[in-house]
């Protein structure tokens, strides 16, 4: 029996001549003992056998590596497949982020609207009393009909009315600069030297209405004159996040709470801000997966999961220092940031 | 017959015979289904020119990343037909070329020089970039 096919190569092709040798040799055995006949087509049998053994397993090793390779080559492909679908949820995790930043802008517009609302509206009341009353006057002027009493009511409350004017109109403007400040840190994160209380009142402002709406009370304790050199527009959207955070998360709907901003220096090039709130905590098993893109509770209800992500993102991207959440179960929620004063390098 | 060059497939060897010069090439990968249709052209070039190459110097290049089974056994008889050519004065020198740091090739070289008696069989641990 050969194996050879059209080509007459046989893999086989030296061990199938020995064996037909054999087979000759055991044939001329004619005048051998009948036992050295018998042990020699033995022999030649039990080589035939032999050889059909290595066929087998040179077959079955074959196909096992015919199939290891088209295995391995699947999983190329669909490595490659996994890392271009990595690539593309990254790319789409970063445009949700950017996209989350600027929807927390538009809150930050929407609350400086409202925050302004006030005293632009009381302005133009008294504004608006004042030219009532200055209609009043004109018209008895003009009669030759001005009393004595008529005049100093006038006075009265031109007086008044411009006094109330000038107090909200400078409200108002002192809003606007503060929103401005803001919002071109929040959109230009440049780096700048800054006052830290500064920068947390200013943010504070156009956060009052939501905290405002929901009855919360904020309180910041901040040693004055802590100058940092650093991201102002980072650190702003880090202290909106965490208290859109509390917000959205601490709180069931009819509690009020207490917020604390308290910052501490534990070294001379590094500032500590404290946050806390008195809501219902962050439960133990979730507290390692806050900071996770898209981890969220809320999810279907205006969670995007994306709010503490961008906190843990700038903390320790731009503002090159650490956020740790602390507190205990049933005690609120807190979190530490420790900041460097200044950030190195331009 | 002075050239024999087989391109390489995804699963075969590239052939690159000069048997004008003397210089006899094979390199690449070895896995096919069926290794008849691999070596048979190449048993089937090579067996006359060695017939008609006593007393000539012919170099042979062997540079496998990887074999199967069948393949192996193909390479033993390659062996075997080399060793007899050189048996009956083919001065024949075998280079079994190999990356550095690939232990399981120089094995298989090793392995396949054990039964060899009158070719010249070297191993050689080479970059192929640095050739």
């Amino acid at each position: 029996m050969t194996e050879s096919d059209s080509s007459g190569f046989n893999l086989f092709d030296a061990e199938e001549r020995i064996l037909a040798e054999g087979r000759t040799l055991a044939e001329h055995l004619g005048d051998a003992s009948l036992e050295c006949r018998a042990g020699v087509e033995a022999l030649v049998k039990a080589y035939g056998k032999s050889i059909r053994e290595q066929r087998r397993l040179v077959k079955l090793s074959d196909r096992q590596q015919a199939q290891l390779a088209s295995l391995n080559q699947e999983l190329a492909g669909r490595t490659a497949q996994a890392e271009e679908a990595l690539a593309r949820l990254t790319e789409a995790q970063e445009t949700l982020v950017q996209a989350e930043k600027l929807a927390s802008l538009g809150a930050l517009v929407g609350g400086v609207a409202h925050e302004i609302n006030t005293p632009v509206g009381i302005a133009l009341s008294c504004a608006s009393h004042l030219a009532d009353a200055t209609g009043r006057l004109s018209a008895l002027y003009r009669a030759d009909d001005v009393g004595i009493d008529d005049f100093e009511t006038y006075l009265a409350t031109a007086a008044d009315t411009a006094a109330l004017i000038l107090a909200n109109c400078e409200r108002a403007a002192e809003l606007i600069r503060s929103f401005k400040q803001v919002a071109v840190d929040r959109t230009s994160s440049e780096r700048r030297t800054f006052d830290l209380a500064a920068t947390i009142a200013e943010t504070l402002v156009s956060l009052g209405p939501r905290l405002r709406q929901a009855g919360h009370r904020m309180t910041v304790a901040c040693p004055p004159g802590t100058i940092m050199d650093s991201y102002p527009g980072a650190l702003s959207q880090v202290l909106t996040n965490l208290v859109m955070n509390s917000i959205i998360h601490a709180y069931d709907d009819g509690m009020s709470g207490q917020l604390t901003i308290v910052v501490e220096r534990p070294r001379a090039d590094t500032v500590r801000i404290v946050y806390h709130d008195d809501g219902k905590g962050i439960a133990e098993e979730y507290r390692g997966r806050v900071f996770d893109p898209f981890f969220t509770t809320r999810r279907g209800t205006g969670g995007s999961g994306l709010g503490l992500h961008i906190v843990y993102n700038l903390v320790t991207g731009p503002l090159r220092g650490s956020v740790a959440v602390t507190g205990r179960a049933g005690q609120g929620a807190e979190f530490v940031l420790t900041l460097p004063i200044a950030v190195d390098g331009a | 017959m002075d050239k024999l060059h087989i391109p390489a497939t995804e699963r075969s060897p590239e052939v690159d015979f000069d048997f004008a010069a003397g210089i006899l090439r094979l390199s690449g990968e070895s896995y096919p289904e069926d290794a008849s249709r691999v070596f048979g052209p190449i048993f089937g070039a090579l067996d006359p020119f060695l017939a008609g190459a006593a007393g000539r110097d012919i170099r042979f290049d062997i540079e496998m990343i990887y074999f199967n089974s069948s393949s192996a056994k193909a390479l033993m008889n390659l062996f075997q037909m080399l060793d007899r050519a050189a048996a009956s004065g083919v001065r024949l020198v075998v280079n079994w070329r190999f990356a550095p740091d690939d232990e399981t090739l120089r094995e298989f070289g090793e392995d396949f020089s054990e039964d060899l008696e009158h070719l010249a069989f070297n191993l050689v641990a080479a970059d192929a970039a640095a050739e």
